[in-house]
């Protein structure tokens, strides 16, 4: 693999003077480093209060803190940075158990990932020596990589796991004749990442995918991100009690715990979506151990997306 | 000859095996291909034999051994013990430690001849190692880490120490060991290198992730391939050209 020049997010002043990509790139830094400019000072005149006014929380509760005593509260400065080939080993750990405990080209699939710099985002910590990766978000179009090994050893792996003869047709569909404009819609994170970045990282990269339609240099690769349906492969919590599941929609959301809060919307705007169980083994908590880990595949169309922002934002802000 | 493999997709191939002169030790419930592979390079020379250690598959940084002997931690059950001085060779000697580190395969790295150690380990424990598996024994670190047995791996005809190690520690380690010594990564760039990889004097198996200058360098300084009197350049430019998997 070529070696792309790393290219570290510097913090600049916002300079909105022209409408190159890479303006607009560093037009998105730099906002989101005031947003953490602003809750660092603790000023009132960012953009996103609420979100302002839940560090400004943390931070009191810090001050107030002994230096000794950790109460646990953390500080961290979370920045959203194009994938580089730098954050392999970090991806690779949040993608482990994409496709359940299936033995596939997991290197290549994330090879795909960090290559695509366009579109896609790895959300780290501000001047972390480490090189933690704490989230990776990103759209891969399924016919564009239909010839590399992962994408075809997950197609395949899909067609098994989907035992709802409705459905298979669909799929079949979306990861066949349809492939070029479906896009895979691939998030992950660490399970305690705070959820006010999520109404960000979602906008970064359906903005980024909107932007990559206008300035991919290639006919080609701007079509390729013109995306009709979007497919996830989640994990959600289903209650063990098969009859619950059946039950009125008054019950469901006993009968299933989202571990990402966009699943449920998305699950609302699918087309279609279907559950697979899981074979790796299931670490159950005392609170969940009426649920089995089980997998969901859903198709969301395109058309609805700006919708699903609306909602998660709606979601973010009222919990 | 290095052979690249997985253990339910993950590439740290050392954590799950544990190789020497005169055996391996392979976890319990990977998938058969893991195991087979070993068999199909080791079944004539030397028995393989699938484990668990405490009841767990970490066996390759929970133990230490040489093809003297074999030492394991307290944690590890009776049923383990004697399965294990069943299976393995008579003139092993398979002995269980009181020590307060069981993690024994990340505080202990070993060849047949010399052992470097975790600076805290006991007094007993370090008289133990030089007894069972017949070594000498040294309380070192590798660039400032102390889990010795997690950072180096190395064979009696070479060693594989942490991409940060400096040319004086590395110059001391060498002249501690007796071999050559380099130092390099596993598995794409991972500094672990005991836990991306194991190996004997004649074989070597590492993490599928593994790149092909990482697997070239490791089969020369373990000098797998069959020696050839060329420079170290020819043998990186034949391995940069040979995509083998």
């Amino acid at each position: 693999m070529p070696r792309k020049p790393t290219r570290h997010r510097r913090l600049l002043p916002v300079q909105p003077l022209t409408f190159s990509p890479f303006a607009r790139s560093v037009a998105r830094v730099a906002t989101a480093y005031l947003l953490n400019h602003h809750i660092r000072d603790a000023t009132q005149q960012s953009a996103g209060v609420e979100l302002n006014e839940k560090l400004k929380k943390v931070d009191r509760q810090s001050e107030s803190s002994e230096d000794e005593a950790f109460d646990g509260v953390v500080q961290a400065d979370f920045a959203f940075f194009d994938p580089k080939p730098d954050d392999f080993h970090g991806v690779k750990t949040l993608l482990q158990t994409y496709l359940d405990n299936k033995q596939w080209d997991l290197s290549g699939f994330i090879d795909l990932i960090l290559g695509q710099t366009t579109v896609g985002t790895v959300v780290k910590l501000e001047g972390d020596e480490d090189n933690g990766v704490f989230s990776v978000i990103t759209a891969l179009n399924l016919g564009r990589y239909k010839d590399h090994k992962c994408i075809t050893e997950l197609k395949e792996f899909l067609l098994n796991v989907c035992q709802d003869k409705d459905k298979i047709g669909n799929l079949r569909a979306l990861l066949g004749d349809k492939s070029l404009n479906v896009g895979l819609l691939v998030s992950q994170r660490v399970v305690n990442l705070p959820p006010e970045l999520l109404p960000h990282l979602y906008d970064a990269l359906f903005d980024e995918v909107s932007w990559a339609t206008e300035d991919e240099p290639t006919e080609e690769l701007r079509n390729s991100f013109h995306f009709k349906f979007y497919i996830l492969v989640s994990k959600i919590y289903e209650h063990k009690n098969a009859n619950q599941k059946r039950s009125s929609s008054a019950d469901k959301d006993e009968a299933i715990i989202y571990i990402k809060p966009e699943d449920e919307i998305f699950r609302k705007l699918s087309i279609w979506s279907f559950l697979f169980p899981l074979q790796i083994q299931q670490v159950t908590t005392h609170e969940l151990k009426n649920y089995q880990l089980t997998g969901i595949v859903m198709a969301v169309k395109a058309e609805n997306i700006s919708s699903f922002r609306q909602q998660l934002r709606t979601l973010i802000n009222e919990s | 000859m290095a052979t690249r493999l997985m253990f339910e997709n993950s590439c740290e191939v050392g954590v799950f095996s544990k190789l020497t002169n005169a055996y391996c030790l392979v976890a319990i419930g990977g998938s058969e291909s893991f195991y087979s592979t070993f068999e199909a390079e080791l079944a004539d020379v030397i028995p393989v034999v699938k484990t668990s250690i405490a009841g767990t598959r970490i066996i390759g940084r929970l133990c230490a051994g040489n093809k003297n002997g074999l030492i394991l931690p307290h944690t590890t059950t009776d049923q383990e013990l004697q399965h294990l001085r069943n299976t393995l060779p008579d003139q092993v000697v398979v002995q269980r430690v009181d020590e307060r580190l069981s993690a024994l395969g990340n505080c202990i790295a070993c060849n047949d001849h010399v052992a470097l150690t975790h600076t805290d380990l006991d007094r007993e424990t370090e008289e133990l190692i030089a007894d069972v598996l017949g070594v000498e024994v040294f309380r070192q670190t590798i660039a400032g880490n102390i889990l010795v047995g997690s950072y180096c791996a190395f064979s009696n005809r070479g060693g594989l120490v942490h991409p940060h190690t400096s040319i004086e520690d590395l110059d001391e380690l060498s002249t501690l060991l007796q071999v050559p010594l380099v130092a390099g990564t596993v598995n794409r760039g991972s500094e672990v290198i005991a836990a991306g990889m194991t190996v004997n004097d004649w074989t070597a198996f590492c993490g599928a992730d593994t790149t092909a200058t990482e697997l070239s360098v490791i089969e020369s300084v373990f000098k797998l391939r069959d020696a050839q009197p060329t420079a170290i350049v020819d043998e990186m430019r034949k391995s940069l050209i040979d995509s083998y998997v």
